[in-house]
Order: C-alpha cells, then sequence, then structure tokens
C-alpha cells in the first residue's frame, strides 16, 4: 500500500524559460481512482513520469522537491523494487512495445520482474483475458489496432502487478466503446485488486461515477489543486454543458461544385474495414469539419486522401483518380496540416521555413506586407531566427498553419489544427482561414475534437460513424 | 542449429571465400546453401530474388575480369561465383533464421548485455513504422514543393530526428515495462548451444577448410 505524496515539487525544462510545474503539494492517496485533468500541454505528462520513475532519468531539467511512496522518495527506491511499486502506461499506442508478438512482448515484461517462467503461461492468459484480447495472443503487434495496442499495454502493466498504476491519456487515439471498458477493467483493478490508480485525462467522459478524486492542473498558475465535491461537479456539468451545445449547420445543396469524390471506397488499413464510402463528396470553396469518436479513423481518412495509405476503390480529385495523378502536383493541390507540427518543417529555423514557403507557393497571392502582419500578430517576428524545434508546441502549431496558409493550396486538409492553441491565437487562425477561403475559394476539410470558436468558420459538417461519413444540420 | 553459432559460421565462410580462389569451392558452397534452404522451404519467389539480384553485380565482375583483367577466365569465374557464394551463404541465415531467436541466443549463450539484444531488437520491430515515416516525410516535403529523393539530406536529418525521439520513448517504455540494465532476468524460452550445433559448427569449418587447402581449381 502506497500513497504517493509530492511535496514543494517544481520543475523547469532546460529549453523552457518558466517552470513547468511550480512548487506543488498533492497526495494520492492509496486504493483511490484518482484522476488528473487540464488542458494538454499543461505538465500532467511531466508530473506522472516523474511519480513512474522515468524521469529524471530520461529528461534534462531542474526538478526541486520530492515524490516519495509511503515516505520513501521515488529516486532513492532501486529500480528492480520501483517495478514492484509503480507502472506507467503512455499516450502513444505504437511507441509501448519492444518486441514483436503480444505473447513476447508480455514474456519479455515477466522475464524482467525476474518471474519464475513455470508461471509465466497463466499469468499470461489471465492478464490477456483480463483486458479481452485472448484470442490475439500470437499476433505481431504492428497489425494490432490502436484500442487493440491500448489494451495490450495494460495488460503489461497487470502482469506487472505493480501497487501503483499510472496512465497518461491512455485513450487518446482510440475508440469509444474500448475506452469505456477500459475504464471499467481499472475501476475493477481498484476495487478487486486493491490497486491506486493515477490518470491523467483532458476529456472527462466517463469518469464521474467512477473516480474518488479530481486534481486539476490550472494552466494560468501551473498549480495543481485537489476539488472538493462542489467543484468537482462544477467541473463535470461545466463539461457535459459544452458537449451538448448545438449548432445548426447547412446541408451541402445540389448546385455546389464537388471537388473530391468517393467511389467503391473501402479503408481497411488493420484487416477491419473503418470507412465504406460510394458516392461521397466533398466540396469545393467550403469549410467542412470531420467529427467522429476518437480512434475511428479519421486521420486514416486524411493518410489514404493524401496517398499515405493504401485503400480500395478510387479517391478522385477534379474529376481525376488522384492514383493517376503526379504526386508533386497532387501534393501541390490536396495539401495536409500534419497533426504533428514538427512532420510539416524541412528546415531548421523560423525563417528558413518561411523562405522555403516563400519560393515555393504556387502562388503571390499573400504580399509580403501581409506575411509580415501575419508573423507580428501570432508574435514569431521576433522569433526569426530561433530553431523551429525548440519553439513550444503552441508557436509551432502557428508557424505550420503560416506556412501552409502562404503555400495556398486548392484544398488544405487540416488535421486537429486547433491543438495546443490559445483561444486569441485560435481567433486569429480563423480569420486567416476564412480570408483564405473568401479570397481564393480554398477548400478546407478540418478534424477538430473541439469546435468551440470555430463554428463561424464552418459550413458543412460531416460524421464519421459507423464505417460512414454523413452530412448533418447539426453540430454538437 | 543455434542462430548465434549460424551466424558465425556464415561470417567466418563469406571471409574465408573473399581470400580464396576456388571455383569448385564456391560452387559446392552454393550448391550446399541452396540444399539447405530448399529443405527448409524457401519460397520461389525468394528463390528467383536470389538468383536476379546479384546477376548484375556478378555479371559486371566477370565481364571486367575477363576482358580487361590478366589473371584470365579462371578467376573471372571465380569472382562471378563468390558473389552468388556470399549471397547464398547470406540467405541461409537470413532466410531461416528468426531475429527474436538471435537475440534470445545472443543474450543467454554469448553474454551479449540484454541491453543490446533488446535495443537491436526493439528497432528492428521499428522498422515498419521507419519505412511510413520516410513516406510522410517525402509528402510533407512535396506539400512544401520540394522533391526529396533518397540522396537528399532533408530527408535523413528528418529521419534521424524522428528515430531520436522514439529511442527515447522506447527507452522510457522498456524501463516502464521493468527492464533494467545489467539486471537479472529469467528466460522463458532458454536456449542453448546443443553438440550437434557445435558438432554442424565445427565440422562445417573443417571440412570447408579441408577443401580450401585440397581443392584449387
Amino acid at each position: 500500500m502506497a500513497d504517493v505524496s509530492v511535496t514543494n515539487f517544481s520543475f523547469k525544462y532546460n529549453q523552457a524559460n518558466t517552470n513547468t510545474l511550480e512548487d506543488e503539494n498533492l497526495t494520492f492517496q492509496t486504493n483511490h481512482f484518482s484522476l488528473l485533468s487540464g488542458p494538454s500541454g499543461s505538465g500532467k505528462t511531466t508530473l506522472l513520469k516523474f511519480i513512474a520513475g522515468l524521469y529524471p532519468k530520461f529528461v534534462e531539467g531542474n526538478a526541486t522537491g520530492s515524490i516519495q511512496f509511503d515516505g520513501k522518495d521515488i529516486t532513492s527506491i532501486p529500480a528492480s523494487d520501483r517495478n514492484q511499486l509503480v507502472a506507467m502506461m503512455f499516450q502513444n499506442p505504437d511507441q509501448q512495445f519492444a518486441m514483436n508478438t503480444v505473447k513476447a512482448e508480455m514474456t519479455f515484461v515477466l522475464e524482467n520482474i525476474q518471474t519464475d517462467p513455470a508461471k509465466m503461461d497463466d499469468i499470461i492468459d489471465n492478464a490477456l483475458k483480463f483486458v479481452g484480447i485472448s484470442d490475439l495472443k500470437n499476433r505481431e503487434i504492428n497489425t494490432l489496432s490502436g484500442g487493440q495496442k491500448q489494451r495490450l499495454a495494460l495488460a503489461s502493466i497487470i502482469a506487472m502487478d505493480s501497487e501503483v498504476i499510472v496512465l497518461d491519456e491512455p485513450f487518446a487515439s482510440i475508440d469509444y466503446d474500448t475506452r469505456v471498458d477500459l475504464i471499467a477493467r481499472l475501476k475493477q483493478l481498484q476495487t478487486e485488486h486493491g490497486k491506486t490508480i493515477i490518470l491523467s485525462d483532458h476529456d472527462l467522459s466517463n469518469y464521474k461515477e467512477v473516480i474518488d478524486d479530481f486534481f486539476y492542473l490550472d494552466p494560468a498558475t501551473r498549480h495543481i489543486a485537489k476539488l472538493n465535491n462542489t467543484q468537482k461537479n462544477a467541473f463535470f456539468q461545466r463539461f457535459e454543458q459544452t458537449k451538448i451545445k448545438e449548432t445548426v449547420v447547412a446541408e451541402p445543396s445540389a448546385s455546389d461544385p464537388k471537388i473530391i469524390n468517393f467511389a467503391d471506397f473501402n479503408l481497411k488499413p488493420h484487416g477491419d474495414s473503418l470507412l465504406q464510402l460510394n458516392g461521397f463528396n466533398f466540396y469545393r470553396g467550403k469549410t467542412t469539419l470531420v467529427t467522429g469518436e476518437n480512434g475511428i479513423g479519421k486521420s486514416t481518412l486524411f493518410d489514404a486522401m493524401t496517398r499515405l495509405t493504401k485503400y480500395q476503390g478510387t479517391i478522385s480529385y477534379a474529376k481525376k483518380n488522384i492514383a493517376k495523378i503526379k504526386p508533386l502536383k497532387y501534393a501541390q493541390n490536396v495539401s495536409l496540416l500534419f497533426q504533428d507540427a514538427e512532420s510539416q518543417f524541412l528546415n531548421i529555423t523560423v525563417k528558413e521555413e518561411l523562405d522555403l514557403s516563400l519560393k515555393n507557393r504556387f502562388t503571390t497571392n499573400y504580399s509580403e506586407d501581409n506575411i509580415n502582419q501575419m508573423l507580428g500578430e501570432l508574435h514569431l517576428d521576433n522569433r526569426m531566427d530561433q530553431v523551429v524545434y525548440s519553439l513550444s508546441e503552441g508557436q509551432k502549431k502557428k508557424l505550420q498553419i503560416l506556412e501552409m496558409l502562404i503555400m495556398n493550396p486548392p484544398v488544405l486538409l487540416l488535421d486537429e489544427p486547433l491543438k495546443g492553441l490559445d483561444y486569441d491565437s485560435l481567433r486569429t487562425i480563423v480569420g486567416y482561414l476564412k480570408d483564405a477561403k473568401i479570397r481564393f475559394n480554398q477548400t478546407q476539410i478540418i478534424i477538430s475534437h473541439q469546435f468551440s470558436g470555430i463554428i463561424d468558420l464552418i459550413d458543412y459538417h460531416v460524421d464519421f460513424a459507423a464505417h460512414n461519413l454523413t452530412y448533418q444540420e447539426v453540430l454538437k | 542449429m543455434n542462430p548465434g553459432l549460424k551466424l558465425f559460421l556464415v561470417v567466418i565462410l563469406a571471409l574465408e571465400v573473399s581470400f580464396t580462389q576456388s571455383l569448385i569451392v564456391n560452387l559446392v558452397l552454393i550448391g550446399v546453401s541452396l540444399l539447405y534452404l530448399l529443405l527448409h522451404r524457401m519460397s520461389p519467389k525468394q528463390f528467383l530474388g536470389l538468383i536476379f539480384w546479384p546477376l548484375f553485380p556478378a555479371l559486371g565482375l566477370f565481364v571486367s575480369q575477363w576482358l580487361y583483367g590478366d589473371a584470365g577466365i579462371h578467376f573471372a569465374f571465380v569472382l562471378f561465383t563468390r558473389i552468388y557464394a556470399y549471397v547464398f551463404l547470406g540467405a541461409t541465415f537470413t532466410i531461416t533464421t528468426n531475429i527474436t531467436d538471435l537475440s534470445l541466443t545472443l543474450e543467454q549463450d554469448f553474454k551479449l548485455p540484454s541491453k543490446f539484444a533488446y535495443g537491436v531488437l526493439a528497432a528492428f520491430n521499428l522498422m515498419p513504422k521507419i519505412i511510413s515515416e520516410v513516406k510522410t516525410i517525402k509528402t510533407a516535403a512535396l506539400m512544401r514543393g520540394e522533391v526529396l529523393h533518397f540522396w537528399t539530406p532533408t530527408l535523413y536529418f528528418k529521419a534521424i530526428l524522428a528515430s531520436i525521439q522514439w529511442s527515447q520513448n522506447l527507452a522510457e517504455a522498456m524501463t516502464s515495462h521493468g527492464f533494467v540494465e545489467n539486471q537479472e532476468r529469467t528466460h522463458y524460452q532458454v536456449i542453448r548451444i546443443t553438440a550437434m550445433d557445435w558438432l554442424l559448427f565445427g565440422g562445417g569449418l573443417i571440412i570447408v577448410n579441408l577443401m580450401f587447402v585440397f581443392i584449387h581449381y
């Protein structure tokens, strides 16, 4: 049994100007289910990795204060004993495994903690059964879906049998059903197996009845507070309200010019079909918002539209099969704003990045004055010589959007373009996107979880559900 | 045969082939390797690949030695078969051996630190991800109007950047899954080097060396 107490804990990353965590004092009680919430990028991951003992080993920065498990400082506990105390599960399903198959990964875990080989088969079978993937035991991990990978990650942690289970945004890229199921499993681990659960999530769905404690990391003060019942309920209520706010948008009319068409289209990257379309269209000069549950395949759809992943059937752009358009020409017509801003960068400094866009852009619609003004409005003008990889997540996102605006492709796909942006920047960006649509008739297709603040940009709404895309009048 | 010993045998034989000039021994090595591969049910596609791809360098060497060299047609044939000896010897290892088994034996029998054994294995399992990342980098560049070829430094810069990120994540994931450097581990699948393994290794080495001593054509 172990209370996890954080005392006067502060942390500053080496490149950062300010502390990411500022004098935190809190206790995660033993055998409780604690939820840590706060906007993405606010420092939740940092704290959890310190609790799991991964930091300070794997990070460059300066930490003060202490994190103790029942009075013992985590940094003073030998690594082999730490495994019995705490294990961590990560956000990204793709980077949690060292081995090639499900069974090999499970054995790897058990070998590490020096389990008797004779007992391994039973432990593995039980853990896989608990998370509901017994039938995947001999599968290659590369062939699993995101949800299945997260189930395997949880099974590994169950096999380790650590007292404290730390989970960092574990459901960020998996489907709703898996989320509901895994939250129930975690609750079961707490109540039936005496585990302590510490979980971070910025999405509050499905937690209200499950958690014992609610901690909130306020991005303004960088301070984590444990909320009392009233505050807790207020948070859940506000979250529910933002979810049910409905807005009415138009449905496409027959006269709208079509730009992208799907015929006999089938998308099945892992063997199971994610999306089947026949005769579906996106429309020219409109902004279409695509929504749908996590892990349903929205990003994979963009991958297909940019020819990054294989699909069956035909996608046409301006009535031409995209498989028959030359790669460079197609990329210049249908461009993707990647979810991860760094994927878009090719150069080192902000200035070099902008110069590249200026050199290769297909139209000169944005004048130098335009661009300088935008740089100023986004507060990037005094960072021209900074290395792009050292910018904050928000700054990276702003630079990324700006350079794709300068490229000004006829169709711009945007995958979670608002992630990590503060409200003011968000409004500025929305203004630029509207401008590009009105002045240059740009077609924009946006995937976004949140849409407060961008409603006025949206013309049409497409719901991605049950392996299908449908236009809807209601946006909620 | 034990994957570790098999690897050493193949490497030693390939080295010896490089420093000898026996056409017959080359042909014997190719023949024995082929037999071994057929016994291990090599697919027809793999077989054709093994014949086809080395043909260009092998023919190139053959022709340049035959027409412009001064060691004669025999040496040209030696060079030609040498390429195929390398390829088929290598294939006896790569086609029939599982990378997981290799790292298990290197860790358990050859006392390679587990950090390397599993690090290499993890990196190997990242291969599909690296391939898709390179594709993403190229596509992202196209969208910025740049065509990246396999010789463009930017491609490598971006790929290395991504790899550094992954290796960091992987190290954290392994640690979180209980892996501790230099700590004892138990083994679910124990791989031992058997007497038969040693016999095959020693026997193979001796026979080939005797051939090198006695067969000079």
